[in-house]
């Protein structure tokens, strides 16, 4: 604000540029910037050539086109600051890596430089479409943590705002407290030299050395007494602002994800993604009714059988026999296809590689 | 291991192979020189192989303190000689004259069967080995987190359906791995079901396991804590399937949900009745030929309760969600036919619906865990609380073979 009403008393014959009007003429005339070329002119002009939508810019040799809504009044006297500040905010929008997403403080400052290269590349117009073509890439592919370090960003400036005030309320409290405490002083101090004075009118002339001693005695000890309560209010206000602190630091605190390779900067801290949990195996591997060489059947015909399965006491009991088939079909199989001398082989060979193999196998077994 | 479908590890009281047997006699003959051969054990020729063998892996383990005892066993803490950090617990079977060839029935049976089995869900055995006075030593996966139990009791603890379909889930699987290799477990309750440190429960107490019965062979019918036995059992059933342990199964799931036992009668008959209080009287409709069975009760004409349907279950059981509720019901069907197999039950849609189970790492643990061993103070099917001092089972060896 300051700066604006710094360029209208500054500049009394100041001329628009597209319309000549002068603010000698016009003493309200506003200039307005676009930020796509930087070429100045008056809110009338503005509103007379880009009220009907975007348009061409007017200055002789400028093609760009320009809308209305993103006219705005300068900042900074000089328009290559004002670009360059305007550069600066959109790149620090972009690359908004926080210091403790890198690995160390090597690898953020690298990523300051490098975000500094970038700006001075797009300030001074080198390799101007390379670097917006990687700022681009980088911005599209990493649009979450651009948008949690942004929401954290806005978090820590709100606290910060938030304890600013909460400061200048205790510093007014503090004043306050400062002033009523001299005026208390002050009355204090009147009335005692006014009891002082009475009494040594009352009083004997022979006792005016004491009166005076002890009238000095309590005012030492009441402003004694004055100091210690104020030691346990600034106490109490540090210990407030401590918890404020703390509080403050809290809300910083989000966790932040997302993909940890990014072409463009170097150096990030490897975030782990949590897997996604497998879901519950209620056999946890194991595969159940897993036979090599037999597929079970209902039922296998047998005389011996025959009995108990028309043995309701049995039925009754639960006694199954598809257990019994299964039991038995399996223990007849049982060691088929094991070939005992090849295992033995194989553990003898295993055993003098590692001796103490069947230690540590333990170990494992019982941890 | 022949019987079993699954590559399993061998626990190395099978190293008696020929060839092991050879390399140790080569080692002997070398002696001193090989690595086994190492100042605490010394071969001599006139030494039996196979004593050589068994302090082979006597040596590996070193004892240390002692974690609790029970009539039949002691068990101590114990840790590999090599690395110190690797816990196992070391179940010490007491010689005992009064039983057969000097060992209980259980001892045994926890032997025969755990050798067998190798899961993340049923306790492993690593060794076996026998002291110097002829005491039969298991060495066992130490499980440091006490058991279901505790956690079910400890009214701090505080759980939910998540954390429920975890542990329902291991037991399931637990279960299922037994059935699949032909195991009976046969003692499935809270206190059984033991929780290692990383969280994952673990089948345990095989004493009174046996392998699926041939036909017309008779098994007993007085096994399984009273709570937790099927109405066939207490119907006296002589030849039954693996639908016991889904009974059982079924009410851990509901005393995980209600955290008290849901149906806790104080005799056999007290039981039957308690259970047909809660599911419904069964009757020729529901349940053919369970009139034939040796211990049937005829029931009350005048006060038949009629099957409980799944309403019941999704009122008594809100937590579990009505496809939890679907899943508790097909445990529980009192017809051990009508009764899902364990691996019905773990292809239901229970499991792969929300909630998720809860991680291992994430689910409730008591903070000062029982050790392991300490419910060995009591007999098998035993449980510590004083409501519990009826529900020990009878166990009737005489009638098996």
């Amino acid at each position: 604000m300051a700066s604006k009403k710094g360029i209208d008393r500054r500049d009394e014959d100041e001329v628009c540029p597209v319309c000549k009007s002068s603010r000698y003429l016009n003493p309200n005339m506003r200039f307005l910037i676009n930020p796509e070329c930087y070429h100045k002119m008056c809110e009338s002009c503005v509103d007379r050539i880009f009220s009907s939508g975007p348009s061409s810019c007017p200055v002789a040799g400028c093609r760009k086109t320009l809308r209305k809504n993103r006219f705005r009044a300068q900042t900074f006297e000089d328009i290559g600051v004002e670009r360059e500040v305007d550069i600066r905010r959109r790149v620090m929008h972009i690359l908004n890596r926080r210091e403790e997403e890198f690995d160390g403080k090597r690898a953020y400052d690298d990523f300051l430089e490098q975000r500094e290269e970038i700006i001075a590349n797009l300030v001074s117009r080198t390799d101007v479409a390379k670097t917006e073509a990687q700022l681009q890439k980088y911005a599209t592919e990493n649009m979450q943590s651009i948008r949690t370090n942004q929401a954290i960003e806005e978090q820590e400036a709100t606290s910060f705002q938030a304890r600013i005030s909460l400061e200048q309320e205790e510093a007014r409290i503090r004043r306050q407290a400062a002033r009523e405490e001299m005026e208390n002083e002050r009355r204090e101090m009147q009335a005692g030299r006014e009891d002082f004075l009475s009494r040594l009118a009352a009083g004997n002339p022979s006792d005016a050395a004491s009166i005076a001693r002890e009238s000095h005695k309590v005012h030492l000890r009441k402003s004694s007494a004055r100091r210690s309560e104020e030691d346990r209010l600034r106490q109490k206000q540090a210990a407030l602002r401590g918890s404020e602190l703390k509080r403050g630091t809290n809300l910083t605190s989000v966790e932040n994800a997302g993909p940890s390779d990014t072409g463009l900067i170097k150096g990030l801290r490897k975030i782990k993604t949590p897997e996604p949990e497998k879901p519950y195996d209620p056999f946890m591997g194991y595969v159940p009714g897993k036979r090599d060489y037999v597929t079970l059947q209902q039922s296998y015909p047998s005389q011996y059988l025959d009995r108990l399965r028309k043995n309701t006491q049995a039925a009754a009991g639960g006694y199954d026999l598809q257990e019994y088939y299964s039991r038995t079909l399996t223990e007849a199989f049982a060691g088929l296809a094991c070939f005992v001398e090849d295992e033995v082989a194989q553990r003898d060979a295993g055993l003098s590689k590692a001796t103490a193999g069947e230690g540590a196998a333990m170990a494992a077994v019982s941890q | 291991m022949a019987v079993s479908p699954f590559a399993s590890r061998s626990p190395s009281l099978t190293v008696s192979s020929p060839n092991a047997a050879l390399r140790l006699r080569a080692a002997a003959a070398q002696n001193a020189s090989g690595p086994v051969a190492t100042a605490k054990s010394v071969y001599s020729a006139d030494r039996e192989l196979t004593e050589q063998l068994n302090d082979d892996v006597r040596q590996k383990y070193v004892k240390d303190k002692r974690l609790g005892e029970g009539t039949y066993a002691i068990v101590y803490l114990g840790y590999l000689r090599d690395n110190p950090s690797s816990y196992v617990a070391i179940k010490k079977i007491k010689v005992n004259a009064e039983y057969k060839d000097g060992l209980t029935m259980d001892a045994i049976r926890e032997v025969k069967y755990l050798q067998e089995l190798s899961h993340p869900n049923v306790i492993a055995l690593h060794d076996v080995f026998s002291s110097k006075d002829q005491n039969l030593n298991l060495v066992l996966e130490f499980l440091p987190r006490g058991d279901l139990e505790m956690l079910i009791k400890d009214t701090a603890i505080h759980y939910g359906a998540a954390d429920v379909k975890a542990w329902m889930g291991m037991l399931a699987r637990g279960v299922w791995f037994c059935h699949e290799n032909f195991v009976l477990h046969r003692d499935i309750k809270p206190n059984n079901l033991l929780i290692a440190s990383d969280g994952e429960v673990k089948l345990a107490d095989f004493g009174l396991a046996r392998s699926f019965a041939d036909p017309y062979l008779n098994m007993t019918h007085q096994v399984i804590t009273r709570w937790y036995r099927p109405p066939e059992l207490l119907y006296g059933a002589r030849q039954y399937s693996g639908a016991v342990d889904v009974w059982s199964m079924g009410m851990v799931f509901a005393e995980l949900l209600l955290r008290i036992p849901f149906v806790a009668g104080n005799t056999d008959v007290d039981q039957i009745t308690k259970i047909c209080e809660a599911f419904g009287t069964p009757t020729e409709e529901n349940w053919p030929g369970v009139t034939e069975l040796p211990n049937y009760i005829p029931p009350d004409n005048n006060h038949l309760i009629p099957l409980q349907g799944r309403e019941f279950f999704l009122r008594q059981f809100p937590t579990a969600g009505p496809v939890g509720a679907d899943l508790l019901m097909s445990m529980c069907a009192l017809d051990p036919r009508k009764r899902s197999t364990a691996v019905q039950a773990l292809r239901h849609a229970w499991w792969t619906i929300e909630p998720r189970p809860t991680k291992n790492e994430d689910l409730p643990q008591k903070s000062g865990a029982k050790k392991m061993g300490e419910d060995l103070g009591r007999r098998g099917g035993e449980i510590d609380d004083g409501m519990f001092k009826n529900a020990a089972r009878q166990l009737d060896f005489g009638a098996m073979k």
